[in-house]
């Protein structure tokens, strides 16, 4: 197994305390280039910019955050910052304009006693939250927030606003429907299903997910609104959960379960139609499958994996899916089934991995730890040129004027000690340049 | 700007059970290297194709008759001078038993026909030879012996002040000790502890042995091969102890011709880099003439703790050879050497630096993948890094290059069709000799 040792790194204050969702990467001003969003246990809400190892921004929510999410959750075209309490507060944040004034503040970060610290919206939703989503669920072509909960309950709610008003204020969440789940959902996800309209799952113990039918899209949007479909007598999954449990060794049916969806493809027509998707578990089995359930490989290891991402480390265009262990462990695999490790030297609190401008003014791919130290490491420069280790020959062996040269100059394509002395000789003899 | 220029990707990092120190890494054969480990382990590097793929493949080879208890201080391999075949590692650690610690060294080789190459019965053949000293840099040096030929034989350096020679004894089958003032008379009484030697043949049949030491002390000797006689020496005092000294050639801009393709022709002389863990890393430019006396600095190599490790190499291609060196402060710093301008000498500017995760130990420059191009391996603390040169760029270099001599052979045939394709054979063989000649230690 190929292993790498990744040192370009920036590491950032953060001396609270957090739960692993509570962290997530995204566009939170606006500005095409993306931002670091961490909630603490204590309610504060960071925002971490480039290389600065202090928070751009600093907001404060009531009660402790469990996570936090970037999206346009309002359908206004633009990304608004989402940070939910596990006391069931949900704080919306516009960033758009922060980073107008704060060019203006000359970069001080004192300005905590602003009338636009406070949050632009926030609202009461059942608590015990556990995990977000911001995601188009219905395939309405708009954003939907969806929650997990720590009761195995999942709920869909939607940014409704009366349609005289002029400018938000008004707005609210409106509840779409409530799932009940029979394991505690680890992650949530949406995938592309076979026929291209997208999924929502679920990720359920044991290396197991769920897909959860979206039934207002079928039915009278009013029936769905109160919590009527998961009538509380009848106990375990109702019509709308499809379980799906993977074959394989799975040691434990209980063991903790992340799932990411939407694993790009490559192109985006291949990707729309039959969706990749991944699991992890704790016990270290990794596994990459598409909506049509069919199995594309499968790996275990020994280590405890917590944590599950997508990250497009070669740069081709196709997601590589990337697993972090508490021991700081990490596996980046991609959709041929080679892996890359990286050993991070600590234990990880949480991991999130994406792009991120860090340095150099663009958008990078980038892992992310939160270590037990009060600090949270970001590893800029993790982009690969290639998954695998090759040679020389077999790069120049893609060429097609290394042949014809070869010919001219008289040396056996075929014959690897003559290529391979004709290289050295080329490159280590050579010095006209 | 700095980080730019840096042109390695790192291809794979294995990771070590147990720390290594900066004599602990070695080539051995062609493609593949050993690292040893202070906890008595041995690891294996080198690069595997299956199934049409390459994997970097690090193994730990069991070499026999190295206690538990054991600690290795060096290792070191080489392959034997022709006519004799075979790979032979050598090992020294201490045996620390509690009351006493015994040092030892080991001498891994396998006399058996076909299994000569064979790190896996190499590693069960070992003789094992007590030593009255604690030992420092296993080193080898090929030297003509006087009734035997060329002879490839261990150095080893102790805190006796001296440098101890084993050499091979036909008859026997078994290599032992001799003493080290018949074949390197330039080793004898000795200033201080020697903490890293090195040698390189120069002009036929002379040498130039350089050595560093504990209190400071580096010594430098021109050695006529067959006697053999020290034909002058230099020494030099350092106010700190000396971690690397390494005689390199450089060739200056002399533009040499293609038909003229003599290796030592270009050559403007050798140079010494002195690393020492306190002061600033120091080249003396063209020893075998000037001796100690012309230095010059490589300014800012003292910004990163002590620099542990050095290397002289060739990585841009460009037939200039580039400074490389390691630091405990987790730096690899690459030195390049702008030649001389108006009435100016030529001196090196850090050209750039790259950052590892634990302090570098000692690097090698050597081509693992088989393709042959080289690959840099740094053995850090924590483990060995595989650095490889950016391959789309070099591929792009390989066919400019490639198309160019292309041109130049059509170029060529149209005027003498026949002689063309003579240099052309000739020239491929005689470049590889010169490689094997510049880089005697690794």
């Amino acid at each position: 197994m190929r292993s790498l040792n990744f040192v370009h790194r920036v590491s950032l204050d953060f001396t609270g305390t957090m739960f692993p969702h509570a962290i997530c990467l995204g566009d939170a001003d606006n500005d095409s280039l993306n931002e670091l969003i961490v909630g603490d246990t204590s309610g504060k809400l960071l925002v971490y910019k480039n290389d600065e190892s202090k928070p751009w921004i600093t907001r404060t929510c009531v009660g402790m955050l469990t996570c936090v999410a970037v999206g346009d959750v309002c359908n206004k075209g633009k990304n608004l910052v989402v940070a939910v309490g596990a006391e069931g507060w949900f704080h919306l944040f516009d960033l758009t304009a922060a980073s107008g004034s704060k060019s203006d503040s000359s970069s001080q970060h004192e300005f905590l006693c602003h009338d636009d610290q406070k949050p632009f919206f926030t609202q009461h939703i059942p608590a015990n939250t556990k995990v977000i989503l911001i995601s188009d669920i219905d395939g309405d072509g708009r954003c939907e927030l969806v929650v997990g909960y720590t009761d195995r309950v999942v709920r869909a709610f939607r940014w409704e606003e009366p349609s005289d008003s002029s400018d938000g204020g008004s707005g609210q969440l409106v509840l779409l429907k409530k799932w009940l789940l029979e394991g505690q959902v680890d992650s949530l996800a949406v995938n592309p299903g076979p026929e291209g309209l997208p999924e929502l799952m679920v990720s359920q113990p044991g290396c197991g997910y769920a897909i959860l039918l979206c039934t207002w899209t079928q039915q009278d949007s009013t029936e769905s609104e109160d919590d009527a479909p998961a009538t509380p007598g009848s106990d375990g999954p109702s019509r709308d959960v499809v379980l799906h449990l993977t074959s394989g060794r799975i040691h434990n049916k209980n063991v903790s379960t992340h799932l990411i969806g939407s694993i790009s493809k490559g192109s985006k027509e291949e990707s729309s139609k039959c969706g990749l998707f991944a699991l992890c578990t704790l016990d270290g089995t990794l596994k990459l499958m598409d909506s049509s359930e069919q199995l594309l490989w499968s790996v275990q290891v020994d280590h405890q994996l917590f944590a599950l991402q997508k990250l497009d480390v070669t740069g081709d265009g196709r997601d590589e899916v990337v697993a972090c262990a508490w021991d700081g462990q990490t596996y980046i695999i991609d959709h041929n089934r080679t892996v890359v490790r990286f050993q991070f030297d600590e234990n990880v609190n949480a991991f999130c991995a994406g792009q991120y401008t860090c340095k150099e003014g663009k958008n990078s791919p980038c892992l992310v730890y939160v270590s037990f130290n009060q600090k949270i490491y970001i590893y800029w420069k993790v982009a690969l040129e290639r998954m695998e280790s090759t040679n020389l020959l077999r790069v120049l062996e893609e060429r097609p004027e290394f042949k014809s040269q070869l010919k001219v100059l008289g040396v056996d394509a075929e014959d690897s000690t003559a290529v391979r002395d004709l290289v050295a000789d080329v490159l280590y003899q050579d010095a006209q340049t | 700007m700095l980080r730019e220029a840096y042109p390695f990707v790192e291809d794979s990092f294995s990771r070590f059970p147990s720390q290594s120190n900066i004599y602990g890494l070695c080539q051995a054969g062609e493609q593949e290297l050993l690292a040893a480990t202070l906890k008595g382990k041995v690891v294996s590097f080198r690069y595997q194709e299956l199934q049409q793929k390459v994997r970097p493949v690090a193994k730990e080879v069991q070499f026999t008759y190295i206690p538990v208890d054991a600690e290795i201080v060096s290792i070191d391999a080489f392959n034997k001078s022709s006519p004799k075949r075979g790979l032979v590692v050598g090992i020294t650690f201490i045996k620390d038993s509690g009351d006493k610690a015994t040092p030892f060294l080991n001498i891994y080789c396998d006399y058996e026909p076909g299994s000569e190459f064979n790190l896996e019965s190499i590693a069960q053949s070992c003789l094992n030879l007590e030593l009255q000293f604690t030992p420092f840099q296993l080193y080898h040096a090929e030297v003509q012996c006087p009734d035997e030929g060329l002879e490839t034989v261990f150095l080893l350096s102790g805190h006796d002040q001296r440098i101890h020679l084993f050499k091979e004894n036909a008859s026997l089958h078994q290599f032992e000790e001799q003493p080290v003032e018949k074949l390197f008379p330039e080793l004898q009484q000795l200033p201080s502890n020697v903490l890293w030697l090195d040698m390189v043949s120069v002009a036929v049949g002379r040498r130039l042995s350089a050595y560093g030491c504990q209190n400071g002390c580096v010594g430098l000797a021109l050695v006529n091969q067959s006697g053999p006689e020290v034909l002058q020496s230099w020494r030099v005092q350092f106010d700190s102890p000396i971690s690397t000294v390494l005689l390199f050639p450089l060739s200056c801009q002399t533009k040499s011709s293609e038909a003229s393709g003599e290796k030592s022709e270009e050559v403007s002389g050798y140079n010494l880099v002195i690393t020492s863990t306190i002061e600033m890393a120091v080249v003396y430019r063209d020893v075998q003439e000037c001796g100690l006396a012309r230095s010059t600095c490589l300014s800012g190599s003292d910004q990163w703790d002590a620099v542990l490790c050095a290397l002289v190499i060739d990585l841009d291609f460009d037939g200039q050879k580039e400074v490389l060196l390691g630091t405990y402060g987790q730096e690899l710093l690459c030195y390049k050497f702008r030649p001389a301008g108006s009435g100016r000498d030529g001196e090196f500017q850090l050209q750039w630096r790259r950052s590892f995760k634990s302090p570098l130990l000692s690097i090698i420059y050597l081509d693992l993948t088989g393709d042959g191009l080289r690959e840099l391996a740094v053995l850090t603390l924590k483990g060995l890094h595989i650095l490889q040169h950016s391959l789309a760029c070099t591929a792009d270099l390989v066919l400019q290059r490639l198309a160019h001599r292309v041109s130049a052979l059509a170029a060529c045939s149209e005027l003498q069709p026949h002689e063309a394709a003579d240099t052309e054979d000739s020239h491929a063989p005689a470049p590889i000799q010169g490689v094997t000649n510049q880089t005697p230690a690794c």
